[in-house]
């Protein structure tokens, strides 16, 4: 029987503690933690202007609360950041809201919750060295101008320093 | 002074043009350049790094550590190496923890990242080791006023904290590159905006691209000048595809500074490569009476 004299007291908090413990773990991504919601980051941030719905405040607030199912998801807010740092430049906490934000985009990849381009882009990387691919036009262009012929990239070096992860 | 050049993914596969003209003209300029066997993408700091932090440090540690034992400075030519190598250069010289679990990676195949040198985008050691004068130097054909709308994009200043070239909000090394080579640098309503190309959305950077290129039309600029590979993607060939999508006219030449540089320094357009543009130069360039 609950007192009726008190409020009552929720079984389980509605903040997801446990979500912001698991971005605390990943590399670089703990600063949303001294996020006190001034909005700095809003005013200048492209996606924001541009977007109807991304807003660096209210990613960090989220982040803050644990909203996890509207934060980690290949159609989530996070994917429109420009990655263009204005937010961190008028940040007064340093919490570098970029950066808190791949951190949750980590996240998404290991939970395999993330657009596949992601996944795309690094398996090029991984195979070949480099994003992008080699065409015998660009070959023949780099001979045109006297530049050096495109040598072998050393995935194998890739492999073994990224193996066990 | 020598310096080892980090060309990236897109300079070396994609536009081989401009890793020729950064060869041509830094070297007249003074730089030495000794190239390093082994690279890879430096990681690309959008998705690569998205994937996990700690594999995007570990592989730019390992491109960092391979100049590392030549002991000279990397320059950088591409706005997103510049990103990438520079953050983790800084990341690993502030956190020995973190320098050592990297470097418990780097083991496995002998190397070592040391923290013994730094990374500068090819534009700030002209400024910084040679000074605007000395390139002003070299120029035997001034551009006679061509008007260049400047475009920073972002990672040359962002984070200024990593980055420590410039005032991210009112930034001078491009404009003063720019005049020194006799063009006018011009400045519009988006100069200093981001380019959309890591943002993941059907519209918003054809939105972005739509509002830069407009703000350079309406303050008359001849051509645009940048210094990024990523960015001269997103407005070169954009340009076209944006006309037919958005039933929009533009037509604005988009030069990489490096060619720009190298007009003024004598080259031929073709030596440069300004002949592989989508947007034809040739009309801002005849007028700027720059050689052919």
């Amino acid at each position: 029987m609950s007192d009726s004299k008190h409020l009552p007291i929720p079984e389980k908090s509605i903040i997801k503690f446990e979500f912001r413990e698991k971005l605390n773990s990943i590399a670089a991504g703990f600063r949303h933690n001294y996020c006190y919601q001034c909005g700095a980051c809003v005013a200048d941030c492209p996606a924001g202007f541009y977007s109807e719905r991304f807003n660096p405040r209210l990613i960090m607030l989220k982040a803050i609360l644990g909203f996890d199912d509207e934060l980690i998801g290949p159609d989530s807010e996070i994917w429109e950041c420009t990655n263009c740092y204005t937010c961190s430049e008028r940040c007064p906490q340093d919490v570098r809201p970029v950066d808190v934000i791949i951190a949750m985009k980590n996240l998404s990849l290991k939970e395999g919750k993330a657009p596949a381009l992601i996944g795309q882009i690094y398996d090029a990387v991984m195979t070949t060295g480099i994003t992008t691919k080699i065409s015998s036009l660009v070959e023949r262009r780099r001979e045109e101008l006297g530049l050096s012929p495109i040598k072998e990239y050393p995935v194998d070096d890739l492999k073994k320093i990224l193996e066990g992860d | 002074m020598k310096y080892i050049p980090f060309f990236g993914c897109m300079l070396t596969t994609k536009y081989p043009q401009f890793e020729s003209a950064v060869r041509k003209t830094v070297t007249t300029v003074g730089m030495e350049l000794v190239d390093v066997d082994g690279f890879t993408c430096c990681p690309d700091p959008i998705y690569f790094q998205a994937k996990d932090k700690m594999e995007w440090y570990t592989v730019a540690a390992r491109n960092i550590s391979l100049a590392e034992d030549l002991g000279h400075d990397v320059i950088t030519t591409c706005s997103g190496c510049t990103a990438t190598l520079s953050e983790v250069n800084l990341a690993l010289k502030e956190d020995d923890g973190l320098k050592t679990e990297i470097n418990k990676r780097l083991k496995k195949i002998k190397r070592e990242f040391k923290g013994s040198i730094n990374v500068r985008h090819a534009v700030t050691v002209l400024r910084d080791d040679f000074g605007i004068d000395r390139v002003a130097e070299t120029v035997k054909m001034p551009l006679d006023g061509l008007k260049v709308a400047v475009h920073y994009g972002c990672h040359l200043l962002k984070p200024s904290r990593v980055m420590r070239v410039d005032d991210p909000d009112r930034p001078t090394i491009l404009e003063n590159l720019l005049r020194a080579i006799g063009a006018e640098p011009v400045h519009h309503d988006r100069t200093l905006l981001c380019c959309g190309k890591a943002c993941m959305s059907d519209t918003i950077p054809d939105r972005m691209v739509i509002d830069i290129l407009e703000s350079i039309q309406a303050k008359g600029a001849e051509c645009m000048g940048l210094i990024c590979p990523t960015c001269f993607d997103q407005f070169d060939v954009r340009q076209i595809v944006l006309n037919r999508k958005y039933e929009k006219n533009f037509e604005i030449p988009v030069i990489y500074y490096f060619q720009l540089l190298g007009i003024a320094q004598g080259l031929g357009r073709e030596e440069v490569g300004l002949h592989l543009h989508k947007i034809k130069v040739d009309k801002a360039l005849n007028r700027a009476k720059a050689p052919v």
